[in-house]
C-alpha cells in the first residue's frame, strides 16, 4: 500500500481505471484533472476527508489494485480540526472567494451572451472586448495576481496542486489572447469557441480552489501568515480601486442585459 | 464532574477533581513563553515595542488556567494582554487601547481567547467595538475555551 500512496495518481488511474471511480465517490475529481501528477498521500492530505471516509476510500482502492490480497490500510496521523464549521474561514481567503463569486456572475451569463454574439456588428465587437477587458483586468490582474504574487508564495511552488492552478491560469490567458485575435478578425466562430473554453475552464478552476485548494491552505496557514496576507492583499487592491468599480459596473450591465443566470450557474 | 445549581453559569460551582486526576499530566518543567511585562490591559502601553506589528493575544483572565497547553500552543511568539469583562472596571479604556493596537502599533492580528461562559463574550464584544472604531482593519480571531480545557470554537470574525 505504501507504494500506491507514494505513486502518481494519474498513472495509478491509467493502470486501474476503477480507481478514478473510487476517488470520485468521495468527491476527489482526479480523473478530470489535466495534470494528475499528485501523489495519493498528498491527495489525502489536501482533500481532508474524515478518517472514516479516508479508510473506506483506501480500502476500495486496495481492493481494486490488489483484488486477491489482504492489505493493511495505514492509519494517518489526523490533522488538527478547525472548529469553525466552515470550509474556509480566514479573512484573506474569504476575500478571494468573494472575488470568485463576482467572476462566476460573468461566467454564468456567457452562454446567453454567446447565443446573440455577432462580431460583424460594432455592438457585438464591443461586448466581446468588454468581456476580454473584465477577464484581463479583474479575473487576471486583480484576482489571479494576488494568488500568484502573494498567496502561492506562502507554499512550496513545486506542489502539484499549485502547478495545476498556475497551469489553469496560463490556459485561461491563451483563451483570452485567442478571443482578442478572433475579435480583430471578426471571426465569431473562433470567439465563441474560446469564450466557451474559458468559461468551462474557469468554472472548474474556481470549484477546485473553493472546495479543495483554499480549505487546505486555510488549514496550513499560521495566524501570522493570515495577518500578512490580509495586509498584502489590501496593499495590492488599493491602487486598483477603479478596476474594481469598472468590473462591478460591467457585471451589472451584463446582468441587466442577459437576465438571471441559468440553473446550476449560481451567483 | 459535579455541578451545583446557580443562577450565573460564569460562577456556577463545578467540582472536576476526578476528571483532572484522570487526565494525563505533563511531566518536566514547561518553559514560559511570556516575552513582556506588564500584561494586564489597564497596565499595558498599547504602543510598547513588543506590540508593534505583532500577533496579539487578548485573553480572558481564566483562560490560561483552564487551557493546559496555553504557553507552548498559544502564547509562543505572541504578545499578550489579559482582562476580565465581568469584573474589570473602566472598560471604555480597553476599547481605546485595543484601537491603539490596531491604528498605532499596527498589529498584524488580534486573537481573542475567552471562556465558554456567557459573560466572557463581553471581551470579544470590546474587541469588535475597537475594530469598528479603528481606521485600519486587521484579522480578528476568537477562540472559545471550555471549562474542561478543550477548545470549543475557533473562528475568524
Amino acid at each position: 500500500m505504501d507504494k500506491i500512496m507514494r505513486g502518481r495518481i494519474k498513472e495509478l488511474i491509467a493502470r486501474h481505471p476503477k480507481v478514478g471511480d473510487a476517488l470520485a465517490e468521495f468527491g476527489v475529481a482526479c480523473v478530470t484533472c489535466a495534470v494528475g501528477t499528485c501523489l495519493l498521500k498528498d491527495i489525502l492530505e489536501i482533500h481532508h476527508l474524515s478518517p472514516e471516509d479516508e479508510q473506506r476510500m483506501l480500502t476500495r482502492i486496495a481492493e481494486i489494485v490488489y483484488p486477491n490480497r489482504q492489505v493493511v490500510i495505514p492509519l494517518r496521523k489526523s490533522q488538527p480540526e478547525q472548529k469553525t464549521g466552515k470550509l474556509i474561514n480566514s479573512p484573506p481567503l474569504l476575500k478571494l472567494v468573494a472575488e470568485h463569486a463576482m467572476i462566476k456572475r460573468v461566467l454564468a451569463r456567457i452562454p446567453d451572451m454567446l447565443r446573440k454574439l455577432d462580431l460583424d456588428t460594432v455592438e457585438g465587437r464591443q461586448l466581446a472586448l468588454a468581456s476580454v477587458d473584465f477577464i484581463r483586468s479583474f479575473a487576471d490582474k486583480y484576482h489571479h495576481a494576488k494568488e500568484e504574487d502573494i498567496l502561492f508564495k506562502c507554499f512550496d511552488g513545486n506542489l502539484d496542486i499549485i502547478k495545476v492552478m498556475l497551469d489553469d491560469h496560463e490556459t485561461g490567458r491563451a483563451h483570452v489572447r485567442a478571443i482578442r485575435e478572433a475579435v480583430e478578425r471578426r471571426d465569431t466562430v473562433a470567439a465563441v469557441k474560446h469564450l466557451k473554453g474559458y468559461q468551462k475552464l474557469l468554472m472548474e478552476h474556481i470549484r477546485k480552489e473553493d472546495e479543495v485548494l483554499y480549505p487546505w491552505m486555510d488549514r496550513q496557514l499560521s495566524v501570522t501568515q493570515i495577518g500578512r496576507l490580509f495586509s498584502e492583499f489590501a496593499a495590492a487592491d488599493a491602487p486598483l480601486a477603479e478596476t474594481r468599480r469598472r468590473s462591478e459596473e460591467f457585471i451589472s450591465m451584463l446582468e441587466q442585459r442577459f437576465g438571471d443566470a441559468e440553473p446550476g450557474q449560481s451567483r | 464532574m459535579k455541578e451545583h445549581a446557580h443562577n450565573c453559569p460564569g460562577s456556577m460551582m463545578m467540582d472536576r477533581r476526578k476528571d483532572s486526576d484522570a487526565a494525563e499530566a505533563g511531566t518536566g518543567k514547561v518553559r514560559s513563553q511570556l516575552q513582556q511585562w506588564p500584561i494586564q490591559l489597564h497596565l499595558i502601553g498599547p504602543t510598547a515595542p513588543y506590540y508593534q506589528g505583532a500577533d496579539v493575544l487578548l485573553v480572558a483572565d481564566c483562560v490560561a488556567y483552564a487551557l493546559g497547553g496555553f504557553h507552548p500552543e498559544y502564547l509562543k511568539g505572541k504578545s499578550i494582554a489579559i482582562a476580565c469583562p465581568k469584573l474589570d472596571e473602566g472598560q471604555d479604556v480597553y476599547v481605546e487601547k485595543i484601537k491603539a493596537w490596531i491604528d498605532d502599533a499596527k498589529i498584524n492580528t488580534l486573537t481573542v481567547m475567552i471562556m465558554e461562559v456567557p459573560c466572557c463574550m463581553g471581551l470579544s464584544a470590546i474587541a469588535e467595538r475597537a475594530l469598528a472604531a479603528a481606521s485600519r482593519k486587521v484579522p480578528v480571531k476568537r477562540i472559545v475555551v471550555g471549562l474542561d480545557g478543550e477548545i470549543r470554537k475557533e473562528e475568524w470574525l
